[in-house]
């Protein structure tokens, strides 16, 4: 029962995607400019090409690699900053005005500053993109810091947790990790989504981003198009992964899926 | 044991106004003794179990146990809360576990002594669950346990068993009365029921409408195990009844 | 092989080709009807290189000269750089492009149905270096960064000729960072984030003039007379107002003539319309500079087609263009022709 209900819905996803697939092979052919709509064909012949002369995976991880530097930072400032904040009621009120302020800046107008600051070096990369992620994960762990539910800090102070580390880390830690997770899973959506922008400005010759640029100024939509989908393919990996390493070891706990 | 002396409380509220939650409270508890509290809703059962606990300070007033003077939460109190507060990240296990490790006891023995609290509540079986995975009953058990392992003086329960269906209610009434029996503890416990205070209790502190004052405290003087409709039971239960029922009365007035 | 089941399929997708053909058919219809063109489209950027167009949108001769045709407004896009300006040909948004001679290789090979029927001007880009780096040959640009304009553009493909020609390997040896504005390229020198870059006049002496660095190599050191900006016209303009497209030229010549005779007129029509270079820096730099204004496509033909190779061995286009592909003389051998005969 269960089996066939799952096999209907792969028939139903299988069916979507090849349907949307045939449909934009048609409006391609349809419209036949290259350059206006590369077809599903032609997208694939790129990739494959791609694919077979090995670039496609220094570009990988050549964006991967601006990610994880950016991503790692806004973790490392998002998580304890929002912990501070959350927990310490002086902070939050020392800091949280100048986080609003900063908050709503988009990411792309810091790409100047980031020159300055970091050169043309994967640091400027890293800047742009953490700037994207560091607001989500450090919003989502202060509200998971605030949210702790206050009679598991008093069942832990009666059971002789008493100092502020023991309670942060034993128990609003702990407490606040499905939302931690869920700031990080925002976080690294939009860090992805900077990624395009923090390659612009010529910090490497190689990564995602940059092919996007490069081959849109060479006006090789299809080459667009492609990277385009790697972007996204990435991207939905990266979250398929994280949502299960979350399951699997961080919240096993959790009843159903928060994530 | 515990000893209480011309204690008030009086809460701010954040509008402004002020809540009398406690006036002028009195009371001994000898060692051993199951005392339950019984009282309108809102008349500061809670909090006189929190100030206790060391949650909550009083405005004036003392509190010593074992002459010692209350300055906060301490290991030689543990608390059962109304809610479930199990923490969900942990096992079953590990949730007993927790006070142990706190006092940085090697991990095999505070392992080793919280299955015995666990047999004792009778969840061996549902060590390595989850607390999601448990019934309301079953984590007010592992939250008994949790409280017992820390091998507190006094056990201060906040209607642990309020949440629970009847039936099941009164198998863990039984199972306290075991527990307390073998394990010696003194216990404050706040009820609502006068069933369960009449069951339970050594002595039952009747508290007045807000602000709490203490209006009776009734000795049960009958012999364990408990028949619940006994004659003599039932004498004690009407008598409650009318006291409470007075002061229902009042607080709804 | 992939190509014909799909096509089965699609065949019994009737519902999405009618959803298809009705989105399509309404703009093929469209571009069938001869059009009463009222209106044309520049496109230019900001450099002495393109004066010829500003000058005679300054003197207001495009709309003199073409209101017999039936022009009665022109507008114009200004683009940082060659590549979105093709962009914007490629999507129908502009008729008439002033740009550099490479980023029409890439657009026409992708498909842009455009010639090239006039040349604008030649040389004219330099290098300019960092105040504290010396300069003695181009060996001393090993291990430097140099920001230019984006893979595809004029300045890339000459720097990158040019680098090989003396040995230097652009990819190992050095580092060319593509900056997508001149402004970009300038603030990355001033902050030393580039130890130079290679831009067209008149970014040269602006950057000079703002003491960011110091000019050492001109364009025409690298490459004697190669091409530099030209007129790209759409097809659809030459195939349906081949007479504007000729009006087009013979103005295009007059603004080059007059710019070339008066140069300090030429610098001030450009201070006017970019606002962000003052006066005596773009008078400054239509002297330092080694450019040449030209009008005659003949002249950009030869290094045009080379540039045409050096890109398709690089891989930016997946075919080698040809001078059919590219250029269509005829226009402006026949206004020159009639020229002579008055
Ligand atoms: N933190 C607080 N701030 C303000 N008022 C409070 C606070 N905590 C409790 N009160 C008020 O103090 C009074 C006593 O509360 P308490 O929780 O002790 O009552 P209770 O006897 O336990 O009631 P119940 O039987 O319903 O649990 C109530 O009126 C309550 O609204
Ligand atoms: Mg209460």
């Amino acid at each position: 029962m269960v089996q066939s209900m799952d096999i209907r819905r792969r028939i139903l996803e299988i069916t979507s995607i090849a349907s949307a697939i045939i449909i934009w092979e048609i409006i391609a052919r349809i419209i036949n400019k290259k350059y206006i709509l590369p077809s599903f064909t032609e997208v694939v012949t790129a990739f494959l090409e791609l694919v077979s002369g090995g670039e496609l995976y220094r570009d990988i991880l050549t964006s991967l690699n601006f990610f994880a530097i950016g991503m790692g930072v806004a973790i490392a400032v998002g998580i304890p900053l929002g912990i501070m904040m959350g927990w310490f009621k002086t902070i939050d009120k020392a800091v949280d005005p100048i986080i609003e302020m900063i908050r709503p800046i988009p990411p792309l107008a810091w790409i100047p500053f980031a020159i300055l600051w970091f050169g043309l070096t994967q640091y400027a990369a890293g800047f742009v993109i953490f700037v994207g992620a560091v607001f989500p994960i450090l919003v989502n762990t202060y509200t998971g810091f605030r949210n702790t539910p206050r009679v598991l800090v008093e069942s832990g102070k009666v059971l002789g947790c008493i100092k502020n580390r023991d309670l942060i880390f034993r128990i609003a830690l702990p407490a606040a990790l499905p939302s931690i997770a869920t700031g990080v899973r925002v976080g690294m959506g939009v860090g992805w989504m900077c990624v395009v922008a923090a390659e612009m400005f010529g910090v490497s010759t190689y990564g995602i981003g940059w092919k996007i640029w490069h081959w849109n100024d060479l006006h090789h939509m299809d080459m667009v198009l492609t990277y385009m989908l790697v972007l996204g393919l990435i991207a939905l990996v990266i979250d398929r992964l994280f949502r299960y390493i979350v399951q699997e070891w961080w919240l096993k706990w959790q009843t159903g899926v928060v994530v | 044991m515990l000893s209480i002396k011309n204690l008030n409380k009086t809460y701010h509220t954040e509008e402004g106004d002020e809540v009398a939650a406690l006036s002028d409270i009195n009371l001994d508890v000898a060692d051993k003794e199951f005392v339950c509290f019984i009282g309108p809703s809102g008349c500061g059962k809670t909090t006189l179990l929190r100030i206790t606990a060391g949650l909550e300070k009083p405005d004036s007033g003392t509190l010593t146990v074992n002459n010692v003077p209350i300055t906060g939460p301490g290991p030689d109190r543990g608390m059962v809360f109304q809610e479930y507060s199990l923490f969900p990240w942990r096992t079953v296990l590990k949730n007993v576990t927790f006070s142990l490790e706190l006092k940085k006891i090697p991990k095999r023995e505070r392992e080793k002594i919280s299955r015995e609290f666990l047999e004792l509540v009778g969840l061996s079986k549902f060590a390595d669950s989850y607390p999601h995975e448990l019934s309301g009953g079953m984590k007010q058990r592992v939250a008994i346990a949790r409280a017992l392992v820390n091998d507190p003086d006094l056990l201060l329960m906040d209607e642990p068993f309020g949440a629970v269906d009847a039936q099941t209610r009164n198998r863990l009434q039984h199972e306290l009365l075991n527990i307390w029996e073998k394990k010696k503890k003194t216990v404050l416990f706040i009820t609502h029921s006068v069933d369960e205070a009449v069951f339970l209790a050594d002595t039952v502190v009747v508290f007045t409408a807000r602000p709490g004052r203490i209006k009776e405290v009734i000795s049960i003087d009958l012999p364990r195990p408990r028949e619940r409709t006994s004659f003599e039971a039932n004498a004690f239960r009407e008598h409650l009844l009318a006291t409470l029922g007075a002061e229902i009365q009042a607080a709804i007035d | 092989m992939i190509i014909q089941p799909l096509k089965i399929i699609a065949a019994i997708l009737i519902t999405g080709i009618i959803l298809v053909s009705g989105c399509t058919s309404t703009p093929v219809q469209n571009g069938d009807e001869p059009t009463g063109l009222t209106e044309l489209r520049f496109g230019y950027q900001p450099s002495t290189h393109q004066i010829a167009y500003m000058a005679a949108d300054a003197k207001g001769w495009w709309l003199e000269d073409l209101e017999p045709y039936g022009i009665t407004s022109t507008k114009d896009y200004l683009f940082p750089t060659g590549a979105p300006e093709m962009l914007a040909m490629l999507a129908g948004e502009i008729d008439v492009a002033y740009v550099g001679s490479t980023p029409p290789l890439s657009a026409i090979d992708q498909g842009l149905e455009a010639k090239i029927v006039a040349g604008v001007q030649t040389q004219g880009s330099d290098i300019v270096l960092a105040n504290d780096l010396p300069y003695e040959s181009p060996q001393d640009l090993v291990g430097l960064k140099i920001a230019t304009f984006p893979p595809g553009t004029l300045q890339d493909t000459v720097l990158r000729k040019w680098l090989l020609d003396n040995d230097i390997d652009p990819k190992e040896d050095l580092s060319i960072i593509s900056m997508t504005s001149s402004g970009a390229a300038k603030t990355a020198l001033a902050s030393g984030n580039v130890d130079a870059i290679f831009l067209p006049h008149p970014h040269p002496t602006v950057a000079e003039s703002e003491g960011y660095g110091k000019v050492v190599v001109q364009s025409g050191e690298m490459w004697a007379d190669h091409a530099c900006c030209v007129v790209l016209v759409s097809q659809k303009l030459i195939d349906e107002h081949p007479e504007i497209v000729e009006q087009i030229i013979r103005t295009h010549i007059k603004a080059t003539q007059y710019i070339i005779d008066n140069p300090d007129e030429a610098a001030r029509i450009f201070s006017n319309k970019i606002t962000a270079v003052p006066y005596d820096v773009s008078s400054q730099s239509i002297q330092d500079w080694d450019g040449e204004w030209v009008s005659d496509p003949n002249i950009e033909l030869a290094t045009a087609l080379e540039y045409a190779k050096v890109q398709y061995d690089l891989g930016y286009t997946d075919k080698l263009l040809t001078q059919d592909d590219l250029f269509d003389l005829s226009f402006y051998n026949k206004v020159i022709a009639e020229m002579d005969e008055e």
